[in-house]
């Protein structure tokens, strides 16, 4: 057991890491500062790896460890430790954080080249790490929340980096308050969950849970769902991710692609015995919330011009089908989609990172074309991530993107349907990226002509520690798919492996294979149509490009939610405010101007005249002798 | 037995006829404040110039300290189990803790107001015997008032405290304001002695005495047949007392004479006086009326309610510092009045241990307007008081601590006397009353934090530094006036006690009053 | 001579108990500093300083040798002080108040650090040792009157300054504060009256039986005399001695001793109507302590002196404002509400809740619009403080114990956060948002602080805000559902308006005059340090906290469960093992 016990290591090297940054980070300066943070993650990394060896060592039904630091909050009954669960769900889900992690971490050394912040940026971004572990690692639901509010205030920090640009602050803000919405599900999620069971931890609530009564077990799922949906930016509270885009690319990348968003997946994961304690409604929810996202999600993806936002809303759309296969109850497809997911957006994103760092901060593709020689490495990493997204096989997409349909055309064709025009869709938008980028004419040309001498304003391909992560992830990207193969039983190696987390409540499909075969050639197909088509469009320039403003502005779902809040919202707060100013504060003047009211009212007897006075005592005389005769009773 | 005990001469040997037997101890603090008065007055008459600076203040000062003297061993006396009260002058004056203790708080007031006159009257080029001797006489009237054991030597003592009173208020000579406020308390003085007077004939005419412990023992012995006489004597002698103590409807002179009389005067008139009218009014209530106190404890009640509802609220739209000083003083009568309609022994107590701690904090008060008010006796406006704490800090402290412990702030003399009154009446079943007292005094604080607004906080709209002098006398004055303040706040537990011990004898279980139940829904 | 007075009561108080310590040096300080002659400013500052953190420092020896697993009350002092009433000098702490006393002993002297006052500083120093010194005996007093006398006592010094020292509309609000506040206390002093007769009735009624055998006992006494003829003289001593105890038992001396009232418990209300008519005085009593309280929390819809207050007063005043008057009002609901009056808690409850709930959404919503950063933290202070009346009035163990712990986790955040606003408005003379912009590039270490504490006010997990919040959340779910579920939605907008503000304030590109505003000094980064510490460490470790609160919570709960109906769900007290459908149960409990 003690090599388990290292599990507590984890977070604490970023955790370290993060210290010793906050301390010396100034100086340290660059690139040491740098190298130092991606030494603390990939660390985490090793301790992971260590831990990961050790738990394969354990009998497949005994692959669960908890850990427990300290108390951390302990009430009468309400007792919750500061623990670690060490389990093959958390265990992946660290690995590939800290290996991305890495990654990401090395990638931007050279992307934050200059910066004058460079050393604040790399503290922000080992507590992120830090805090996305104690969100995976946790034992219990609070030190998860911990995790999943430690990260929105990292995701906070690292959008509005650039500070003095107020769309990237107004950026970051939205993106916590709109999570804010969200952890208000999480939370409540709780309460319910501690007055049901008298427990946050994961080992009582999960093993308890067929004892809840369903309706508890729906409403706690669809409260933690909530919260799921503002993390991983599921209609409606989607909005935030896409501005969130405002911070450094390699942020993107990280947590707006790779690890923070998926965290909501990876939460119904983990209660997934709750989810099959509850109605089936409760998962129908969850599996249509997730494939209509998908769908719309792809829709604005077709018109976007710039580069980050079309991965922005590809995320949402991938996200999407994670959350389609939870509530189809293939959570095995969902943490494999999650995992591929995560190589090839990662790749793209730090693709497009290095896209516009050689086109000089650059991010309109209406500015780009024909990079690929002039970026090579670059454009060869994207083009592997955009046919693992695009679900051609053998790339890794192709493989998880498919398990997730197959479950969902068990559920219901419907959903298959939607899904399926979601993959279609997605090959499109993709394609459509990259032929803007990387083929066509070089419409940087004329961009460039205008400004600085040619040479200067010449793109050109990323500095090594950018490009290595880049081939790496591509690799991943290009095999990832190899984790969870669909042919014989044993080479579901994931699925063997999460096997003890989801017992029983994964869902069993009885698909025949011909039909499974036919699903996925028809996947196929669609993914190459999708590709096919935006050739014609955007390389041969056969058909007319069909890009209406609508869907550039994301179906004005945003600007309209702002329109409210900027308009009614605001006037309603307004009206609050004057109420307490008026109404309430004038309450409490008007009591007071009321009591020198009165004085002043009395002064007139107060004339000065003796005579006035005399009348006063006669008047109390006889009010007196009244008084006194009623009692004797005359 | 008490009663009888007071009713008879203390020593029962064989009285030979027509003859009086006094106890000369008994009354020898008025004695003593009467015959310094004539001294300094026959003294001042026969030296060709006036004495020298200090002299007659020094004198009253002496003279009031003989009278506490001598009412040191009374006090002792009252206070022995085995001799207890009695009463002399055929017991037309009776001795007893209570008659003791208002007289030490009388002369207490006399010694304040003679310290607080003395520069003054320089100030004021009016220097001489006259306004002492006029104080030492009014004051011997309140003793009277205070040991009456007949409605007509209280008659007497009021009258004798009123005339000289009068005189104090117009004394200023150069000021119109003085001699009328001299004027108008004088015209309604006398209207309301008439009626007290005139209620003494329609008690005698009741009872057939004018005597307090026959008029009770008749009273507690005989059913009256008719009550309508007796009551209506009640009403007027209530009326009499109401007026002394400025109780709404008969406080209409107040504001005026407070304002226009000159400030010592005004201390004097606060404290001394208010205690004698009180102690009048609680002697004769308690003492004669006791068994009739479920008559006139509703009607007490009342007037207590208006008179603090109207004393406060017409003190937050005054300007003029004397004259909220002179609200505020008919609002603190109220308090005492919600002590008095208790109609119990812990009533009396709280009166008194009230009347002495007022005494000290209105002294002190007008003290303080005494000294900051310029010659011609004029500058007592509120703005006159602007950058006061710039000027003369710790004379602004004492002002701000005096109406502080005026609000019934903790730690000072005044919470203390108000919690005691609020005790009193929940204990007798007022605790509405007891929530009116205590929202009044809320409004109350309003017009004493305006007065400290303008000493402490207005500092830079305050005009060029003014040079303030306090003269050792007054500084004297107000320095007893502070620690009597602050220490009765801090440890009232002496003063209490000195007022539980003064109280017992005076006190009729009150008869017919409601079941004491706290909290209950109000009594009237 | 009140100097000697004071001088001689410490003499022997220092030797004999801690907390007449903690209570009597601040006020000594006060004669000391109004002795020094006017000239001497620095001595002056140096003097209150040097009491203040004498103060400070006996409260955290109180801290070091307080009894963790002892749920009675400690360091108990009780003299005699007005005997006839009996009224008595009574203090004692325990985990409720242990905190609190030492959140007073930090923050005065960090505020003495902290901020120099423009003018006078002989006077203000003065002041805040008065101050001090009452605050300190607000959480100790065991006596009601003792406890009234240092409730209202603290108004003063508060009054002067900020009607002394404060801003442009300061004498408003310092009028405003004290007449205000006055005004609920005012009732309570009847009501404090009212318990105390209602307490002897009770025990006079208990008495009652052994009064009647004695007086039997005489009786026959006398009878038997009767029949043997004449009466020997030491049967008649005998007599005459039952006799006096008789009276004494029927009529037996006031008693302002809270803790003798509270245990004694003869106010228990039987009428169960909800017609205020038939009330019984109990409720009246409840209801006037109630106001009193109500007004200090200060409780919507009695909140508004406190914006004026605040914005209003020097910068050492609304950090002691905030960190530590207001919370005499939760201070008293817990100390004096559930402790004194089980059954009327129970049977106002709602009523308190709604209110509690209503503050919350409102103090955020008013607070979101406010173009004054003071005034901005002035009205989240009504937001938080109705958290912790949500807490205390669910009744259970996490819910007070979670109030009791965010009292002192927003004084510490609040407190820091005035701290703050005042260091920007020392460099920009101006508290306008509008007027502020970018200072996180002029001045990244004050933004680093303060975003550290706006998070901790914002009750993010990790620090001290969301350990007390959470707790406050998760106990009144129990009892409260509705109300919970509302209340959380407090912490989205919590959000809103600090993040907004901060946004405002210290993002975007400054212009001139805010673009060379100076970082902070290493004296404030001093002040600041404490707090930021507590702030983490609260945060990411309370137990040694909550396990000293927690003894003296759960007693106060069985006692309120022993005389009201009201019974606490099982969940809160046995933790997991419980049968799944408790979560059910408690809505019909709640009363």
């Amino acid at each position: 057991m003690d090599t388990l016990d290292l599990v507590w290591l984890i977070p604490a090297l970023p955790l370290a890491g993060f210290v010793v940054l906050l301390v010396l980070g100034r100086r340290l300066g660059e690139p040491a500062a740098g190298w130092l943070a991606t030494a603390a993650c990939s660390s985490a990394f090793l301790a992971t790896v260590v831990v990961f060896a050790a738990l394969i060592g354990e009998d497949q039904h005994h692959r669960s460890h908890v850990y427990d630091l300290f108390t951390w909050l302990q009430v009468g009954g309400f007792d919750v430790k500061l623990g670690f669960l060490a389990d093959p769900l958390s265990i992946t889900m660290a690995l590939f954080i800290t290996g991305i992690g890495t990654l990401i971490h090395m990638y931007s050394i050279g992307y934050m080249h200059g910066d004058p912040k460079f050393s604040k940026f790399f503290v922000y971004l080992n507590l992120f790490v830090f805090s996305m572990l104690m969100l995976v690692l946790g034992s219990n639901m609070l030190v998860t929340f911990l995790g999943w509010e430690g990260v929105g205030a990292c995701s906070y920090f690292l959008i509005s980096f650039w500070f003095s640009k107020d769309a990237n602050a107004s950026a970051g803000k939205k993106a916590f308050i709109t999570n804010r919405i969200g952890d208000w599900g999480f939370m409540t999620a709780m309460f319910l969950t501690f007055a049901t069971v008298g427990s946050l931890d994961y080992s009582v609530v999960l093993e308890r849970a067929p004892e809840m009564a369903p309706v508890t077990a729906t409403g706690i799922a669809l409260l933690l769902f909530v919260g799921a949906v503002g993390k991983s930016a599921q209609l409606p509270l989607f909005v935030w991710l896409p501005d969130a885009m405002a911070g450094p690319t390699p942020v993107s990348a990280l947590i707006h692609a790779a690890t923070m968003v998926t965290s909501g997946v990876y939460l119904m994961t983990r209660v997934n015995p709750i989810l099959a304690q509850g109605y089936d409604w409760g998962p129908d929810t969850i599996a249509w919330v997730g494939v209509i996202t998908a769908l719309f999600a792809a829709t604005i993806a077709v018109a976007q011009t710039d580069i980050k936002k079309v991965l922005a809303y590809s995320t949402i759309s991938q996200l999407g089908y994670m959350f389609l296969a939870v509530g189809t109850g293939a959570y095995v497809a969902a943490i494999f989609h999650m995992v591929t997911h995560a190589f090839f957006k990662a790749l793209m994103f730090l693709g497009s990172g290095s896209v516009i760092h050689g086109m000089h901060d650059e991010q309109d593709m209406r500015r780009m074309g024909g990079l690929r020689k002039l970026m090579p490495i670059t454009a060869g990493t994207f083009i592997v991530g955009w046919l693992a997204i695009s679900g051609v096989p053998p790339f890794s997409g192709f493989w998880s993107k498919d398990e997730i349909l197959l479950f969902a055309y068990d559920r219901s064709p419907a959903l298959w349907f939607v899904g399926l025009v979601t993959a279609l869709l997605t090959a499109f938008y993709m394609s459509r990226q990259v032929f803007m980028v990387f083929f066509g004419e070089e419409r940087w040309r004329e961009a460039a002509d205008a400004e600085a001498p040619r040479d200067a304003r010449r793109p050109h391909e990323a500095p090594w520690v950018m490009t290595l992560p880049l081939v790496v992830l591509a690799g991943l990207a290009m095999v990832g798919g190899g984790l969870n193969l669909p042919f014989t039983s044993d080479l579901h190696f994931l699925e063997n492996w999460l096997e003890p987390v989801i017992e029983g409540n994964e869902r069993v499909i009885d698909v025949a294979t011909g039909t499974k075969v036919g699903l996925a050639v028809i996947a196929i197909l669609a993914g190459l149509a999708g590709i096919a088509l935006a050739a014609r469009v955007y390389l041969h320039k056969k058909l007319r490009a069909i890009e209406p403003e609508i869907l550039l502005e994301g179906w004005r779902f945003d600007s309209s939610i702002a329109v409210f809040m900027g308009g009614p919202g605001q006037r309603g707060f307004d009206g609050v405010a004057a109420f307490d100013t008026t109404v309430i504060d004038g309450a409490v003047n008007g009591v007071a101007g009321a009591v020198s009211g009165g004085g002043k009212g009395l002064r007139f007897l107060q004339s000065g005249f003796v005579r006035s006075y005399a009348l006063g005592v006669a008047v109390g005389v006889v009010g007196l002798l009244a008084y006194f005769l009623t009692r004797s009773g005359i | 037995m008490l009663l009888t005990l007071l009713s008879q001469p203390i020593d029962d040997a064989p009285v030979p006829v027509a003859s009086v037997n006094v106890a000369w101890s008994a009354v020898a603090p008025i004695l003593a404040l009467v015959g310094g008065a004539l001294l300094l007055l026959a003294a001042d008459s026969l030296t060709a110039r006036p004495l020298r600076k200090g002299v007659y203040a020094l004198w009253t000062t002496l003279t009031a300290g003989v009278a506490i003297g001598a009412a040191v061993p009374l006090w002792d006396r009252v206070q022995d189990v085995d001799r207890g009260p009695f009463s002399t002058l055929g017991t037309a004056v009776g001795v007893d803790g209570f008659s003791v203790f208002a007289t030490f708080t009388i002369c207490a007031a006399v010694i304040l107001g003679a310290l607080l006159l003395d520069d003054w009257l320089r100030r004021e080029g009016m220097e001489g015997s006259e306004p002492y001797v006029l104080m030492l006489l009014s004051a011997s009237g309140g003793l009277m008032m205070a040991s009456a054991n007949d409605l007509i030597v209280m008659f007497l003592g009021l009258e004798i405290l009123s005339i000289a009173v009068y005189v104090l208020a117009a004394m200023h000579l150069r000021k119109v304001t003085s001699q009328e406020a001299g004027v108008k308390y004088f015209v309604l003085g006398a209207f309301s002695s008439a009626f007290f007077l005139y209620g003494i004939a329609l008690t005698y005419g009741g009872t057939g005495t004018t005597n307090l412990v026959e008029i009770s023992s008749f009273l507690s012995t005989t059913v009256l047949a008719d009550t309508g006489l007796v009551l209506a004597g009640l009403a007027l002698l209530l009326v009499g007392f109401a007026f002394k103590v400025a109780a709404v409807p008969f406080h209409f002179w107040t504001p005026d004479v407070y304002q226009g009389a000159p400030s010592p005067s005004v201390a004097w008139m606060a404290s001394g006086v208010k205690v004698a009218g009180f102690a009048g009014l609680l002697r004769v209530f308690y003492l004669a009326f006791g068994t009739y106190s479920a008559d006139w404890q509703p009607i007490v009640y009342a007037v207590a309610a208006i008179t603090m509802v109207v004393g406060s609220v017409l003190a937050v739209v005054q300007t003029d510092v004397k004259r909220m000083l002179a609200y505020s003083s008919i609002n603190h009568a109220g308090f005492v009045l919600v002590a008095v309609q208790a109609a119990s022994a812990q009533g009396v107590e709280a009166a008194l241990f009230y009347l002495a701690a007022y005494t000290f904090m209105v002294a002190g008060s007008f003290g303080i307007v005494t000294v900051v008010g310029r010659r011609g006796d004029i500058g007592h406006g509120l703005d006159d008081y602007r950058g006061l704490s710039r000027d003369r800090p710790v004379l602004a402290f004492a002002f701000a601590l005096f109406l502080f412990a005026q609000a019934g702030v903790p730690l000072t003399s005044g919470f203390f006397a108000k919690f005691y009154v609020i005790t009193a009446a929940v204990d007798a079943g007022s605790t509405w009353l007891a929530v009116i007292a205590m929202l009044t005094a809320v409004v109350a604080a309003f017009l004493y934090l305006r007065i400290i607004v303008s000493m402490f906080m207005s500092v830079e709209d305050a005009g060029e530094p003014r040079t303030i002098r306090v003269p050792f006398a007054a500084g004297l004055a107000l320095l007893v006036c502070l620690v009597v303040t602050l220490g009765a706040g801090l440890f009232p537990g002496t003063l209490a006690s000195a007022a539980k011990d003064a109280t017992p004898v005076l006190v009729l279980e009150p008869v017919g009053l409601p079941p004491i139940d706290p909290g209950a829904t109000p009594v009237p | 001579m009140v100097g000697f007075v004071l001088a001689a009561e410490a003499g022997h108080a220092v030797a004999s108990s801690p907390l007449t310590a903690a209570i009597v040096v601040p006020f000594i300080g006060a004669v000391v500093v109004s002795l020094i002659p006017k000239g001497r400013t620095e001595l002056h500052r140096l003097v209150a300083l040097l009491f203040s953190v004498g103060s400070g420092a006996i409260t955290l020896w109180l801290l070091a040798a307080f009894e963790t697993g002892d749920a009675g009350f400690q360091f108990e002092v009780n003299r005699t002080w007005i005997a006839d009433f009996g009224i008595s000098w009574h203090l004692g702490i325990d985990g409720i108040s242990l905190f609190l006393v030492v959140l007073s002993g930090l923050l005065f002297p960090l505020a003495i650090i902290a901020v120099t006052p423009h003018h006078d500083p002989k006077p203000y120093y003065a002041w805040l040792l008065v101050l001090q010194g009452g605050c300190m005996g607000v959480f100790c007093a065991l006596d009601l009157f003792l406890f009234f006398v240092m409730f209202e006592i603290v108004l003063v010094p508060m009054y002067f300054l900020i009607g002394g020292w404060g801003y442009a509309e300061r004498v408003y609000a310092a009028l405003k504060f004290f007449i205000f506040t006055m005004l609920g206390s005012a009732l309570m002093l009847v009501g404090i009256v009212s318990l105390a007769f209602l307490h002897r009735d009770g025990v006079a009624a208990d008495n009652e039986a052994e009064a009647a055998v004695i007086e039997d006992v005489v009786l026959q006494a006398q009878q038997e005399a009767a029949a043997t003829g004449g009466i020997d003289v030491d049967t008649q001593a005998a007599i005459d001695q039952d006799l006096a105890r008789v009276d004494e038992l029927r009529n037996p001396p006031l008693d302002f001793d809270l803790v003798e009232i509270a245990e004694s418990q003869h106010l228990a209300d039987t009428s169960t109507s909800s017609n205020p008519f038939d009330w019984s005085a109990v409720r009246w009593i409840f209801l006037a302590f109630a106001v009193a309280f109500a007004v200090k929390v200060p409780l919507f819809p009695l909140h508004t002196w406190l914006p004026d207050a605040h914005t209003q007063a020097p910068t050492a005043g609304s950090v002691i404002l905030a960190g530590v008057m207001l919370k005499l009002g939760t201070y008293g609901f817990v100390r004096f509400g559930l402790y004194l009056f089980p059954e009327a808690s129970v049977y106002f409850a709602p009523a308190l809740v709604t209110l509690g709930v209503i503050g919350i959404i409102y103090g955020a919503v008013v607070a979101t619009m406010q173009r004054d950063l003071k005034r901005l933290v002035a009205y989240s202070s009504v937001a938080h403080l109705g958290f912790i009346v949500l807490g205390t009035f669910a009744l259970t163990t996490q819910g007070i114990e979670g109030g009791v712990m965010q009292m002192v986790n927003h004084g510490i955040s609040t407190g820091a956060l005035f701290l703050l606003v005042g260091m920007i408005y020392e460099r920009r003379h101006t508290r306008e948002i509008s007027a502020l912009k970018g200072l996180q590039k002029s001045a990244p270490v004050m933004a680093g602080v303060f975003t550290l504490v706006m998070l901790s006010s914002i009750g993010l997990p990790g620090l001290n805000g969301f350990a007390g919040e959470f707790l406050i959340l998760i106990g009144s779910f129990l009892t409260r559902r509705w109300f919970t579920v509302v209340a959380a939605v407090g912490v989205i907008l919590a959000a809103l308006y600090l993040l907004w503000a901060y946004q405002r304030v210290f993002h975007g590109e400054p212009d001139e005059e805010n673009a060379n505003m100076p970082d902070m000094t290493w004296r404030e980064g001093l002040v600041m340090a404490p707090l930021l510490g507590l702030i983490v460490f609260l945060g990411v470790y309370p137990k040694p906290m909550l396990d000293r609160i927690e003894p003296a919570v759960a007693r106060l709960v069985s006692h309120i469960e022993e005389h009201s109906d009201y019974i606490e769900p099982a969940v809160a007290t046995a933790g997991p093992g419980e049968p799944a459908d408790e979560a059910e149960a408690p809505e019909e409990e709640a009363p």
